[in-house]
């Protein structure tokens, strides 16, 4: 019999250390538990441009994981996850596709958010933390299921394609500097430009 | 054009129980030498423009893949412990749909060398494994490679390695222009006296057989050309079975048992609808090309009063010697931009390792490719080494994506009768038939060859002047694409479950082929060489039907 924990932590291994070897690079086990009550889903949802509400977080919670969120790729002069909408692309698969792996998130949010109360009484959430705090916080957790999923749920929310709510206009894609184009013509890239042809090698074949 | 449609229950001369890269070839090859073909295939049927550019789909949610929600399967590493359920990626990961896993491989298409089917006379026996030569040889196989090369489409610059095995035939088409990463690892491996050579894929260079070329978008491993111009049997094999008039193939069935008579010969197949509503098809003659994980399946799954321990079991060999190829990737990130995103997925590759060296202390051999990196959200939670995990360090480290690429190694892996699929004892699919349990663990040799072959790539990653590399970590396998050796080809019925024209020792009119039948692992890339052994196996086993020996 699994504990919650023993979920939490199989599914924490299942999509970082699952893959190995040759498979790492791309067919890594980067999938989630939630997604075997959920694979299909049909998605159509998506993609206002300016998603009013959120379907799976409260007001409160959103705050703070957007917080967390715009830690793991913070805003500046490139956009972050909070200009890609990464919160949006979380709201909207953890209310569809990751919705049966979505009460252990929230334990696991309910957990950072007591954790965090904790070591700092005085301030309101951790969304109202200013940005010093919060990366020393995030620090002591940054090794948790939790913190993992939620940089996980981050990565995809920031560099998937817009129509899962995420990747707000491309901007995660514009950071990455990928294009995402049904055609391109070589050269494709810097150091191909100038490829003057396979030399043949002497003496052919060995 | 208007294909061919069987009647309920009509015999046919063949059943083909699989859609891929074998079955696609078998279908092809039995049609148009007259024969009646009804092909099978468990997924729907989907076109060139049902595909899409979504890394989340098809990576995430299981989009044309095996799904854990409709077909789970259970994972444990050694036999004596009780296997868990796969929650994401499973196991034996395939492509559920018609033309298989050949919608969505990378398409590296080397041939395997002389040395891949006689290696165990060459440098003995490997205690504590089944490691063997294959009843046939290269040479035997030689005139189907070419036949693949042709027949399919491949791309390619024949006699650039030194190491190349003899050929027939040069390639029909020239190889696809070379990337950055092509560039990079030509230059770092001739700087080290490697021989780097342009890369054979099966995606077209230049129009071909009224598909069209490559239009370089970026997204083949893992997902469905949208171009056709990659060379799936969707669009090669598996319309030009049907364009005979004598082939038909019947998506969204689900083959589930093998039915034999009281004198031991198949009759037929049963099968769900998409309905799942259960039928009969009769045949003269069965060819299961469901791929190494469930052709097994099929096979164990199928028991009878004659055959309790599965058909074409008597050797106890279906299901064992699951061989999924080992290997290890390097990233590296350059100066200038290489655009990995753009075009297909391998321009360069290497084959200097591809001989096992007894002075390594271990047994492997395998390739070194340069290659594009993942999709952007894979390669985003790469976490080598000291790469920052979060915060503006990974933000900058996000930005190196234009100018980074991957050089990985592709290997060996020994046969073991204790990695295998097998019947899970208590896990059902959404048919309610037992589920497929995969038993894996790899062989040391096996993770010490992958070790250093990343060791090799690191030199010509830095040789080409990377300014950072890091590794992705080299662990056992916990789940493969590359589903070979469960139901290998031999001489003696007491060691392997086929004969060398792929007829089962059992079932005289019962034929297996796929990945698994291979005798050994090669060195990865083994559709090639699926293909190759579809066309042989296809002309002997058209042959015997027409000599009634079926």
């Amino acid at each position: 019999m699994s504990t919650s924990h023993d979920k939490d932590d199989m599914s924490r291994r299942s999509f970082l250390a699952g893959g190995t070897g040759l498979f790492t690079s791309m067919w890594v086990a980067a999938q989630w538990p939630g997604i075997a009550a959920a694979a299909h889903h049909a998605d159509d949802a998506a993609s206002s441009p300016t998603p009013v509400g959120f379907n799976y977080f409260s007001p409160a919670d959103a705050a703070d994981v957007e917080a967390i969120c715009t830690q793991i790729v913070p805003s500046g002069a490139t956009p972050g996850a909070r200009e890609a909408h990464a919160i949006y692309f979380m709201d909207h698969t953890l209310a569809t596709y990751f919705a049966a792996a979505a009460p252990d998130y929230s334990k696991g949010l309910g957990d950072f958010q007591a954790q965090f109360r904790t070591a700092h009484p005085q301030t309101a959430s951790f969304a109202a933390a200013d940005s010093e705090s919060q990366i020393a916080f995030l620090k002591t957790v940054d090794r948790t299921p939790f913190f993992e999923t939620t940089r996980m749920l981050t990565i995809l929310g920031m560099f998937t394609s817009p129509k899962y709510s995420g990747n707000y206009q491309g901007a995660g894609w514009k950071l990455m500097g990928f294009v995402d184009q049904h055609a391109f013509t070589p050269p494709f890239g810097y150091y191909d430009r100038e490829y003057t042809g396979f030399v043949p090698y002497s003496g052919g074949k060995a | 054009m208007t294909t061919k449609t069987f009647k309920p229950g009509e015999m046919v001369d063949f059943v083909v129980v699989g859609s891929g890269a074998a079955g696609g070839v078998m279908a092809r090859e039995l049609s148009q030498a007259g024969l009646s073909v009804l092909v099978f295939g468990q997924g729907p049927r989907l076109g060139a423009a049902d595909f899409e550019h979504d890394e989340f789909k098809y990576f995430f949610l299981s989009g044309i893949t095996v799904s854990p929600a409709i077909s789970p399967q259970t994972f444990r590493k050694t036999p004596d412990a009780v296997a868990t359920r796969s929650p994401g990626m499973q196991p034996a990961l395939y492509a559920r749909l018609v033309g298989g896993s050949s919608n969505h491989y990378t398409a590296n298409f080397w041939r395997f060398h002389e040395i891949d089917f006689i290696e165990h006379s060459v440098l003995g026996g490997i205690p504590g494994t089944a490691f063997a030569d294959w009843p046939i040889t290269y040479q035997e196989l030689e005139p189907y490679y070419t036949k693949v090369e042709w027949e399919v489409g491949v791309s390619g610059l024949a006699d650039a390695s030194p190491f190349d095995p003899p050929r027939s035939k040069p390639y029909p088409m020239p190889p696809l222009p070379v990337k950055s990463s092509g560039v990079l690892l030509e230059r770092g491996a001739r700087k080290l006296g490697l021989h780097p050579f342009p890369a054979p894929m099966a995606i077209a260079s230049q129009p071909y057989r009224g598909r069209p070329a490559c239009v370089n978008c970026g997204f083949c491993m893992g997902f469905g050309c949208e171009a056709r111009a990659k060379s799936s049997s969707l669009y090669t094999s598996i319309p030009e079975a049907e364009a005979t008039g004598m082939c038909e193939v019947r998506s969204e069935s689900y083959v589930y048992h093998v039915d034999t008579n009281a004198k031991g010969r198949t009759t037929g197949v049963h099968y769900f609808d998409g309905a799942k509503r259960s039928h009969f098809q009769p045949a003269r003659a069965v060819v299961l090309s469901a791929n190494g994980a469930e052709t097994s399946r099929l096979l164990l799954n199928s028991t009878s009063n004659r055959f309790p321990q599965g058909l074409a079991n008597s050797s106890g060999m279906v299901g064992k010697h699951l061989m999924f190829n080992q290997g290890a990737s390097v990233h590296a990130v350059f100066e200038h931009e290489l655009n990995e995103y753009k075009s297909v997925q391998v321009t360069r590759i290497l084959h200097d390792f591809y001989l096992s060296d007894p002075k390594r202390g271990f047994y492997g051999g395998g390739g070194i490719d340069a290659r594009m990196n993942p999709q952007p959200a894979i390669w985003a939670m790469s976490q080598g080494g000291d790469l920052p995990r979060w915060g503006a360090d990974f933000k900058a480290r996000l930005e190196a994506f234009p100018r980074s690429m991957v050089s990985a190694g592709h290997s060996t892996s020994l046969p073991l009768e204790s990695n295998s699929v097998s019947i899970d004892p208590t896990l059902k699919d959404a048919w309610g038939i037992p589920a497929i349990r995969v038993t894996y663990k790899d062989h040391p040799d096996d993770l010490k060859f992958a070790r250093f072959l990343q060791d090799r790539s690191v030199e010509i990653m830095q040789a080409a002047g990377a300014q950072k590399i890091w590794r992705d970590s080299v662990e056992e396998n916990t789940a493969g694409v590359h589903l070979l050796g469960t139901c290998r080809m031999g001489n003696d019925p007491k060691s392997s479950v086929v004969d060398k024209y792929h007829r089962t020792h059992d079932v005289p009119n019962l034929f297996i082929c796929d990945g698994s039948s291979f005798v050994t692992s090669g060195r990865g890339q083994p559709t090639m060489t699926i293909q190759a052994l579809a066309f042989r196996a296809a002309e002997h086993i058209g042959r015997f039907a027409k000599a009634n020996e079926i």
